[in-house]
C-alpha cells in the first residue's frame, strides 16, 4: 500500500489533510494493510538514528541539523573527498563504512582511519578547517546522511552537544590513527588483515564484506598477492570464506584471535564510546 | 426559605482534577518530537501535578493505534475530564491545543 493510496481514505479538508498540508504529520494509519506508512521527511530522519553520533544529540540539536541531512546510497570506491580539496559535503555513515586514506608523492595510499555508523566523514570541517588531509573512500556500500559543508558550518555554532561529539569522535580517530601506525610498523600482515576485516565488519554490522581482494590491497598497502596468500591462509583455518567481490568472517573468535591486539584496543575506545 | 447560593467550585476542582491525555507518535520523527516538545511545555507551563500522559510509537504498536482510531501520527488525544477532544499536528499551536484541553491561555499558569 502506497503513501497516497492510504491518503486516500483521510476527509478531503478535513484536520488531518489540513495538518499533511502544513507539513506538521509524520505518519498515517493505513487500516486496509495494518500498516504505518512514514512519510518521506520521518523516514529521513528515522534512517538518522541508524548514526549513533546523531542518535546521541538532543531533540533540538537533532532537528536542527535534520533539516539540512540528505539520505545517500554511497557505493564501495566511491571518493567523498580528497586530501586538500574543500569538502563539499559532511557524511554521516547509516549502513556504510569510509576508510580514510593518507597518500604518499607517487600516488599510494595507505588506510589511517575507519568510520562506520559511529562517526562523521569530514571531520576536518567540524574543526575549522575547509579541506581534510586524508582521502575518503567508501570501504563498505551502504547508506548514509550527508549534509552541505557550508550549512554544517552554520548549523555548528548552534549545537554544543554536536561540537562535544565532534571532539569526542576526533579524539578516538586520532587514537584510531596512532594505533593503525604502531600497527603497520609491527604486526605482520596476517594480523593486520584479520584486524581490518573485524573492523569493517563492526562499522558496517554484518559478517559479510562485499569487496575485491585488490581494494583490501590497497587499503591495507599490501600488493594484490599477498592478500590472496593471507585469505587463503584465513579461509584454510575456517575463519572467513572468500568468493567473487565477497568476504564472509565464518568464525569471529578465532579471527580476533589471529588479529593482532591493535584490533582491541581501538574498538574498546571507539565503539564502547 | 433562601436558597443557598451556589459557590463556584469549578475552579477549585478544576485544581485537582487530573487531565488524562494520550500522544500517537512515530519513533523520532521530527513532528512526533516536536509535538512532545510541545505537549511538555505546555503540561509544564498549565498542568503541573494534574495531568497523566501516555506517549504512544505506533511504529511499535499499529494495532493499538487502529484500536484506538488513530488515523495519523502525531495527534493528541485528551480523553478525560469530558468533553473528549483530539489535535492532530505538531502541537505548534498553543491556542488550539489549550482550547482542546480546556484551558484558556494564563488561566492556570504557574508562575514563574
Amino acid at each position: 500500500m502506497s503513501l497516497q493510496s492510504a491518503l486516500l481514505q483521510l476527509t478531503k479538508g478535513g484536520p488531518e489533510q489540513q495538518a499533511i498540508d502544513a507539513g506538521e504529520i509524520d505518519a498515517i494509519v493505513d487500516y486496509s494493510s495494518s500498516n504505518v506508512i512514514l512519510f518521506p521527511a520521518a523516514r529521513r530522519a528515522l534512517h538518522a538514528s541508524g548514526s549513533s553520533l546523531l542518535a546521541a544529540l538532543p531533540g533540538a540539536e537533532y532537528r536542527q541539523l535534520l533539516v539540512g541531512l540528505e539520505p545517500v546510497t554511497l557505493k564501495l570506491g566511491q571518493v567523498l573527498h580528497e586530501p586538500a580539496v574543500p569538502i563539499r559535503y559532511i557524511y554521516f555513515p547509516v549502513g556504510c563504512v569510509v576508510s580514510l586514506m593518507t597518500t604518499v608523492a607517487d600516488g599510494k595510499a595507505v588506510e589511517v582511519g575507519l568510520v562506520g555508523y559511529e562517526g562523521i566523514v569530514g571531520l576536518a570541517l567540524g574543526l575549522g578547517a575547509a579541506a581534510s588531509s586524508v582521502r575518503a573512500v567508501v570501504a563498505a556500500s551502504g547508506a548514509a546522511l550527508r549534509i552541505e559543508a557550508a550549512r554544517f558550518r552554520s548549523t555548528l555554532p548552534q549545537c554544543p552537544s554536536l561540537q562535544q561529539e565532534l571532539y569526542r569522535h576526533t579524539d578516538a580517530m586520532l587514537a584510531q590513527a596512532r594505533q593503525t601506525i604502531a600497527c603497520n610498523c609491527f604486526h605482520l600482515s596476517d594480523a593486520r588483515l584479520a584486524r581490518w576485516l573485524l573492523m569493517t565488519s563492526d562499522r558496517a554490522q554484518s559478517q559479510e564484506l562485499f569487496l575485491t581482494q585488490s581494494f583490501l590491497a590497497t587499503m591495507l598497502g599490501l600488493r594484490r598477492v599477498t592478500v590472496t596468500e593471507i585469505a587463503g591462509r584465513l579461509w584454510r583455518r575456517k575463519l572467513i570464506s572468500c568468493g567473487r567481490g565477497r568476504i564472509r568472517i565464518l568464525d569471529r573468535p578465532g579471527l580476533e584471535a589471529a588479529a593482532c591486539r591493535c584490533y582491541s584496543r581501538i574498538e574498546r575506545q571507539q565503539l564502547s564510546g | 426559605m433562601s436558597r443557598r447560593q451556589k459557590v463556584p467550585k469549578a475552579r477549585a476542582a478544576d485544581t485537582t482534577t487530573v487531565v488524562v491525555l494520550r500522544l500517537y507518535i512515530a519513533g523520532g520523527a521530527p513532528n512526533s518530537l516536536q509535538a512532545i516538545a510541545n505537549l511538555e511545555a505546555i503540561c509544564h507551563e498549565y498542568l503541573q501535578d494534574v495531568h497523566k500522559l501516555e506517549v504512544i510509537d505506533v511504529l511499535e504498536h499499529p494495532r493499538r493505534a487502529m484500536a484506538e482510531g488513530v488515523l495519523v501520527t502525531p495527534s493528541l488525544a485528551k480523553l478525560s475530564p469530558l468533553p473528549a477532544a483530539n489535535v492532530i499536528g505538531n502541537l505548534s499551536d498553543r491556542a488550539k491545543v489549550l482550547l482542546a484541553l480546556g484551558l484558556a491561555p494564563n488561566s492556570r499558569k504557574r508562575p514563574a
